[in-house]
């Protein structure tokens, strides 16, 4: 037994020396003999090995690449679901640029910084400050119309009240100058009479008060700073007349406008300087408008000429079927023509031009013609094929003339 | 050892092995579990010390042929480990889940060390980060994928009482 086991011990260890000697000879062969060997091996053992691999890499790159592709779909939506918010973005700048060049000068541009806190609802913060030449009540305009007035300024920062603040009023008149009055803001809950329930939720409202009775404005109207008292110059957009409400002044009417700038939407604004305020703003607006026009004109225009080419590329596919449908109906018309020249053709009574008055009875008359037609057709057909069966006859009887 | 228990080892064999070719590449982790040292160590245990060690020869050689810079290396290795692991049964052979972690993180760690000083590719602070760092982590996924790969084929190393 132990004879056996000193056996099995001197061939465990005459095997392993052997496998290190061999290892040993592997790690010392030259590259010439060795990878005779190795080829050997990858040939045999190793590729049922290795196709098994090979497999695995090909997932692996498989799966990856459906993640790539996955990344690349999100990236995809997220840019997409961007584009509105930068069309909006590009918009608002292009109506800057024109503000810009319709003021020409004495302007600062600023970033409206809103505040999320219950007492910011009415004040902007603006991104331009003394340094940038910002005075005290220089006067805070949006290429829509007017936004508010500056209170106070910093070295680089500066604080605007909105047209919303409690403390904002603007001498306003309509475009033609006949209404004229005090816009303020709409400042809701404070009697029923006033304040409708529909604009409870309206926030930014503003009321034009004390206009004379004599004078309405229609809703849409838009409402102009009238250039009165001072501090905000003639023609800039205040706001768009929504409709009157009743109040307790009798002499006077009051409006409720809406705003032309929405707070909500205020990103970039203009800073007037007072001397630009003071030559005045006549025009600037409908100069805006006319730059922006032109520009959005500038960038359809490619689309409209793109539509031209498709109406142009329609009406010849149109063209082309009715020459075709028009060539159908002759030959339809050859092939029942010789038919219908065996049957005399009725006698169609002359009939004077039929007036405007007696439209209706020409109509009438028009629709029995075709009906005697349609028979006689029928008829000449049924002669020239005697086993044919006879075309049933149309059972309309032409209405009576009323 | 009885032919049930060698047709199970062959089976647990060919299983690791299999999993070191599929698996392996589809993780493609820097610190990888190295399921031929599972093998090894798994089979050294189960047969006498002259054939683990040409099973380690033999396994070492196999991985060797598709690396050329080493040729020899992992098959030395290997060898050594299977041999000197069959030895040392009789004396830390144990079936506890724990104590077969803490061997397959031995022999995988010892494998790792052997390999870097044969092949001598890296030396001084990028062979002692190797040794201690990445060698080490992969020892230790070696060990948690061994040990996952025990509990799982329990079943077929069970050795029914007779």
């Amino acid at each position: 037994m132990a004879r056996t086991g000193r056996i099995s011990s001197r061939t465990d260890v005459v095997l392993f020396a052997v496998c290190v000697f061999l290892s040993l000879l592997a790690m010392v062969l030259p590259l010439r003999l060795r990878e005779p060997v190795a080829s050997a091996l990858r040939r045999s053992l190793v590729a049922p090995l290795l196709q098994l691999q090979e497999g695995s890499e090909r997932w692996r790159a498989a799966y990856l690449s459906s993640q790539r592709e996955e990344l690349k779909r999100d990236t995809l939506a997220l840019a997409a679901a961007r584009v509105p918010t930068l069309e909006n973005e590009n918009d608002r700048l292009r109506k800057l640029l024109g503000l810009g060049s319709a003021l020409k000068w004495g302007f600062i541009p600023a970033e409206a910084l809103q505040g999320r806190g219950r007492a910011e609802d009415f004040t902007i913060t603006l991104s331009a400050g003394a340094n940038a030449g910002v005075r005290e009540r220089s006067l805070v305009v949006a290429p829509e119309g007017i936004v508010g007035l500056v209170q106070t300024v910093d070295p680089t920062l500066s604080l605007a009240i909105l047209f919303a603040h409690p403390d904002f009023r603007v001498s306003a008149m309509s475009a033609d100058g006949s209404a004229f009055g005090i816009v303020q803001p709409h400042v809701t809950g404070t009697g029923a009479q006033r304040d409708p329930a529909f604009l409870r939720s309206e926030r930014y409202l503003l009321e034009m008060r004390g206009v004379p009775f004599r004078a309405t404005l229609k809703p849409g109207a838009v409402v102009y700073s009238s250039g009165l008292g001072g501090i905000y110059p003639k023609g800039i957009p205040v706001g768009v007349v929504m409709g009157e409400i009743k109040t307790t002044e009798a002499w006077a009417r009051t409006y409720i406008l809406r705003p032309a700038v929405n707070p909500a939407e205020l990103s970039a604004v203009m800073i007037l300087t007072p001397q630009r305020a003071a030559a005045g703003l006549t025009n600037v607006w409908a100069g805006v408008g006319a730059v922006d026009s032109a520009t959005r004109s500038i960038v359809l225009a490619g689309d409209s000429l793109a539509r031209q080419a498709a109406a142009a590329e329609a009406a010849a596919r149109r063209a082309a079927l009715d020459s075709a449908a028009r060539l159908l109906r002759d030959s339809l018309g050859r092939d029942t023509s010789a038919a219908a020249a065996a049957v005399p053709a009725p006698v169609t009574p002359a009939r004077p031009a039929p007036t405007p008055d007696s439209a209706a009875a020409a109509r009438a008359r028009a629709r029995r013609d075709s009906i005697q037609r349609e028979r006689a057709r029928a008829d000449s057909l049924a002669r020239q094929i005697p086993g044919a069966p006879a075309t049933p006859r149309p059972t309309t009887t032409p209405e009576p003339v009323r | 050892m009885n032919w049930s228990a060698t047709i199970r080892t062959v089976l647990l064999c060919g299983i690791l092995i299999l999993l070191h070719y599929t698996l392996r590449p589809l993780l493609a982790w820097r610190a990888s579990a190295d399921f031929l040292i599972i093998a090894l160590l798994l089979a050294s245990v189960r047969v006498r010390p002259g054939v683990a060690a040409l099973f380690g020869f033999i396994l070492g050689l196999a991985s060797d042929s598709v690396a050329l810079g080493a040729f020899g290396a992992g098959a030395l290795a290997m060898t050594l480990i299977g041999f000197g692991w069959s030895r040392l049964k009789a004396v830390f052979f144990a079936d506890h889940v724990l104590l077969n972690g803490f061997f397959l993180f031995l022999g995988k760690w010892a494998y790792e060390i052997l390999m870097n000083l044969v092949e001598r590719r890296l030396h001084g602070a990028e062979l002692l980060m190797q040794i201690l760092v990445w060698s080490s982590l992969s020892a230790a996924v070696t060990a948690v994928a061994g040990v996952i790969a025990l509990m799982l084929l329990r079943p077929v190393l069970e050795t029914r009482a007779a």
